[in-house]
């Protein structure tokens, strides 16, 4: 069903779609070309490239960790500040469409400077927590709206027919609802999922050794900053690639009841 | 009262408007256990929103609506628990497409009732069965025609072993070889006893199978009388014409 797409806000990478499975489509050559320049230059010129692929390693695993953390963080309050915009309460209405107006006017840059000096200032938080906490409050305003917009895209007449059998709205939700529209949001979820990963690399700014800060890190050591950079982006490429391939697996295994 | 003269739905003087549209105007209707109300008229007429505000999936300006004994709209009364005593038919089935034909009769009771998925399964597949679709029971209803789909909705309303069926426009969405399938479940449905409010344009079914017929035209019930009575000699000028138009 391509009414999958009708939803797909998402400013992040393309996630491949099922019609381009075969060899040669835009992600396995992306992914082969990635793949293949990192190890050619590794072989080639293990001077720089294998020292750099080793010092890089421990910012990935930060940058890993900010994604997956911040993902997960940014589902949850997604999913809270969602529900609170189709809520008929007015004053949690109020509260999540506040939180998503205020977020959505404030660059992310901005905000995770605020909240991570901010959190450092009065809580004393660690680094590393403080910017997913930053990016997470950040992306949760976003997937609150993919989350809005999967749950009010459900026909109404589910709504009516859970209600009918006797379903309070709680119910109606969580057995009727969700699990309907998780298979329309999983596409444009998928796509910040993505733009969240590139978009870690902003907490290079602050003081957290992620992927491009080690980079950094190591070209002002080194002077060679277009070798340090060439390896960073085939790095993030890579990652990036497999995450979306990672989401149109689950996107194809969410839509096994669609119409033949 | 004794059970016998108790309307088991009583609809007093209800009003409801959707903006300027009048969509139901001073209407007043009663049930008795057992029987079996089809409710025509043309479309706009306020039929569809009289039925769902039966079970408050319209909830009505004024006047005041008796469900087995309980105003549905007093704040002590819990609707949800109401509305396992009415089941619902809808004209676009709405069966839930995530779930099996088998889930879709089953969570209701499961989830509301605190039935064993081994008691609900077997309910379940004895109503499949009565509808004749049991052989369906792990398909997804994107994988059945609207007939079955329809009846598929039929037993799942059932499933919960209501004491009415309300059945709205359960027939206009289909095709027309799929109608008879549908209307052969609710025949046999009426037959077995069932209280039942039907709206439908339907003739055949509401000559064969109503009590009683209900008439309305711009939110309000112009006629109501027996089968006999409303299709031999109609009383209201209205009611001539809306039957010469659709017989």
């Amino acid at each position: 069903m391509s009414d999958t797409r009708i939803i797909d806000v998402g400013e992040g990478a393309a996630i491949p779609s099922k019609s381009d499975w075969g060899l040669f489509n835009a992600w396995t050559i992306s992914i082969i070309g990635a793949l293949a320049a990192i190890l050619y230059l590794v072989i080639a010129q293990p001077n720089p490239y294998q020292r750099l692929l080793v010092y890089l390693a421990d910012g990935v695993v930060i940058t890993f960790q900010v994604t997956v953390m911040s993902i997960l963080c940014a589902c949850v309050i997604g999913l809270i500040t969602g529900l609170g915009r189709v809520s008929r309460n007015k004053a949690i209405n109020l509260l999540a469409s506040t939180y998503v107006e205020i977020i959505r006017g404030i660059p992310l840059l901005v905000q995770l400077f605020y909240i991570y000096y901010a959190l450092g200032r009065f809580l004393n938080v660690h680094d590393l927590t403080a910017a997913i906490i930053a990016m997470s409050v950040c992306y949760g305003a976003y997937m609150g709206e993919v989350f809005r917009a999967g749950i009010t895209a459900i026909d109404k007449g589910q709504t009516e027919a859970a209600r009918s059998l006797g379903f309070n709205t709680k119910q109606t939700m969580f057995l009727v609802i969700l699990p309907q529209a998780w298979r329309t949001i999983l596409p444009p979820v998928g796509n910040e999922f993505i733009a969240l990963l590139k978009d870690t690399s902003l907490v290079s700014i602050l003081a957290v050794s992620d992927l491009l800060r080690r980079g950094r890190e190591f070209s002002s050591e080194t002077f060679l900053y277009f070798e340090t950079y060439t390896m960073v982006a085939l790095i993030y490429l890579v990652i990036t690639l497999i995450l979306s391939k990672g989401v149109s697996i689950m996107e194809a295994r969410l839509s096994h009841y669609v119409r033949r | 009262m004794s059970a016998a003269s108790a309307p088991i739905v009583d609809i007093r003087h209800v009003s409801k408007s959707f903006g300027s549209l009048k969509a139901l105007n001073n209407v007043s209707m009663s049930m008795s256990l057992g029987e079996k109300v089809v409710i025509i008229g043309p479309s706009g007429s306020g039929k569809s929103t009289l039925l769902r505000s039966i079970n408050k999936l319209e909830t009505v300006d004024s006047g005041t609506i008796i469900v087995d004994g309980f105003d549905i709209n007093a704040p002590t009364t819990n609707i949800n628990s109401l509305r396992m005593e009415l089941g619902m038919v809808f004209q676009s089935f709405n069966l839930f497409p995530h779930k099996t034909v088998l889930e879709n009769l089953t969570l209701a009771p499961i989830k509301l009732k605190g039935m064993s998925k081994a008691e609900a399964d077997e309910i379940a597949l004895k109503l499949l069965d009565k509808v004749g679709i049991k052989e369906k029971a792990h398909a997804y209803p994107a994988q059945l025609s609207g007939g079955q789909q329809q009846r598929v909705a039929i037993a799942r309303a059932l499933a919960m072993s209501p004491k009415i069926m309300l059945f709205d426009e359960p027939t206009s969405a289909l095709d027309p070889e799929m109608i008879g399938e549908v209307l052969d479940v609710m025949v046999t449905l009426a037959k077995e006893g069932m209280t039942m409010a039907v709206v439908t344009h339907e003739m055949g079914f509401a000559r064969e199978v109503a009590d009683r017929v209900v008439f309305m035209d711009h939110g309000a019930i112009i006629e109501e009388g027996t089968p006999e009575h409303f299709f031999v000699n109609p009383e209201h000028d209205r009611t001539k014409l809306f039957l010469s138009q659709i017989l």
